[in-house]
């Protein structure tokens, strides 16, 4: 046994640090740059080997693999591009990691949003029909991270028929498809239903993804979604007047 | 009766190499030991400067360092920066962060004294002035020799700390505030104290003097 420690500790001992800017920033291991050179700053890394995080290190992501990450990075890259650099800065949004079957506690995800480290780790194989809208989706996460006290949950769930309750959270139900309903009535999706959150992020990211003739279509037709929609729409203003959905 | 015996000819050539080999090896001690030997030691008074009031040079153990500030890109991070140097606040300051040719950091006022280091807390201290805004919006190509003021995790915590990076690190711009670049000396910074087992140094490097040009 006092071997084997001798051992290790002669290991750490003769093992040089390796500086790897990358972890020091946003403390994530195995990563390299995809892209940092963009119109709005904002800096694209890739996984080359899987990474785990967490202090329970129950975030696993895979690297990705390099065609699938010459397709998606253009997905990624012309919907992250319509976010201008002052609106990033707002939202605290800077880096975004791309790897695969991105899983949290064994539960796959489209994306883990992490405003203090102003990162974004988007699954890049993550639902095809849905990839686009998901990650803005994630983003909405980001701001609501950043804005706590201007979302406010309670306020939310005021717009739904008062018979209506949420899941206790966004993996405590089975009703996750991310379909659009053809009839809304007060939700965008079957995930909508799962926390006020989660609601949030599908009214946001319908809303940047429909065109605008389909949302004022919906406002119309469904009071719930558009006193929905006014209340993103009124955050975003707050947290940055000058954007447009 | 003492028999004198001669030294054969293959003994006197073992014996002359020993010697070489004593001499050769007590030289290259003192030639080893000395990491400064082939560091040039510049003279700030040799060379003309366009700017010399932006000037701060940083003597470090192998000689000076000759930073050029740039108060047009962040004025209260240089402000700072210049208000430290010239209450020679940065003197016997250790070089408590070096990672081999690629960045050394400074500035710890607090808990990187010489004489009073302490090892618990080093680049956690405190200017006692309190901690200035980032100043991360205008562009700044962090290349080897830029200077920037050190933060914790979050921005708008700058203070007295300050780093130095010997390699190019474009992903540093709009993370880290600059305050100035080396003009001359980097070799100078190379040869700073270092560990290869650890960032944060034990028994450093000290600053001898930063001071303003003019």
């Amino acid at each position: 046994m006092n071997i084997i420690r001798a051992i290790l500790l002669l290991i750490f001992f003769v093992t040089p640090v390796k500086a790897n800017t990358i972890y020091n920033l946003i403390k994530i291991p195995n990563l390299e740059i995809y892209e940092i050179n963009t119109k709005n700053k904002l800096k694209y890394f890739y996984a080359v080997r899987p990474f785990r995080l967490g202090t329970q290190k129950n975030i696993v992501c895979s690297n990705a693999n390099k065609k699938d990450l010459e397709e998606k990075y253009k997905i990624i890259y012309k919907n992250l591009n319509r976010y201008s650099y002052d609106y990033l800065k707002k939202i605290n949004l800077k880096y975004i990691v791309l790897c695969e079957n991105l899983s949290i506690s064994e539960l796959y995800t489209a994306g883990i949003p992490d405003n203090i480290m102003k990162t974004l780790i988007l699954d890049i194989q993550f639902n095809e029909d849905y990839f686009e809208r998901v990650i803005h989706h994630e983003v909405f996460h980001i701001i609501y991270l950043q804005y706590k006290e201007i979302f406010n949950d309670e306020e939310w769930i005021k717009f739904n028929n008062p018979k209506f309750k949420y899941a206790e959270c966004s993996t405590c139900t089975k009703n996750i498809g991310l379909e659009k309903y053809k009839e809304t009535k007060g939700f965008f999706t079957e995930y909508s239903k799962s926390t006020a959150s989660e609601d949030m992020a599908e009214v946001y990211s319908h809303m940047i993804f429909l065109k605008k003739e389909e949302i004022n279509q919906i406002r119309k037709s469904d009071p719930i979604l558009n006193n929905k929609i006014l209340y993103i729409e009124n955050k975003i203003k707050q947290i940055d007047n000058t954007f447009t959905f | 009766m003492i028999k004198k015996i001669k030294a054969s000819a293959s003994e006197k050539f073992i014996f002359i190499f020993l010697i070489i080999l004593s001499v050769a090896t007590f030289s290259t001690y003192f030639v080893v030991k000395n990491k400064c030997l082939f560091v040039k030691n510049f003279n700030p008074k040799d060379i003309t400067f366009k700017k010399p009031n932006n000037i701060a040079i940083l003597n470090a153990p192998c000689g000076n360092v000759i930073i050029e500030l740039y108060p047009n890109v962040s004025p209260n991070a240089v402000q700072r920066f210049v208000t430290l140097i010239k209450s020679n606040a940065y003197e016997n300051i250790a070089f408590h962060r070096v990672i081999e040719n690629k960045l050394i950091q400074a500035g710890d006022l607090e808990f990187g004294k010489k004489g009073n280091l302490d090892y618990g807390k080093i680049g956690t201290g405190k200017s006692g002035l309190g901690t200035i805004k980032s100043e991360i919006d205008n562009s700044f190509n962090y290349n080897k020799g830029s200077v920037g003021l050190a933060r914790t995790f979050k921005n708008d915590t700058e203070d007295s700390q300050f780093f130095i990076i010997l390699q190019d690190e474009p992903l540093f711009e709009g993370e880290y505030t600059p305050v100035g670049k080396v003009l001359y000396g980097l070799e100078v910074l190379k040869k700073i104290k270092y560990q290869r087992n650890s960032e944060y140094i034990l028994r450093p490097d000290f600053i001898n003097s930063f001071k303003m040009l003019n």
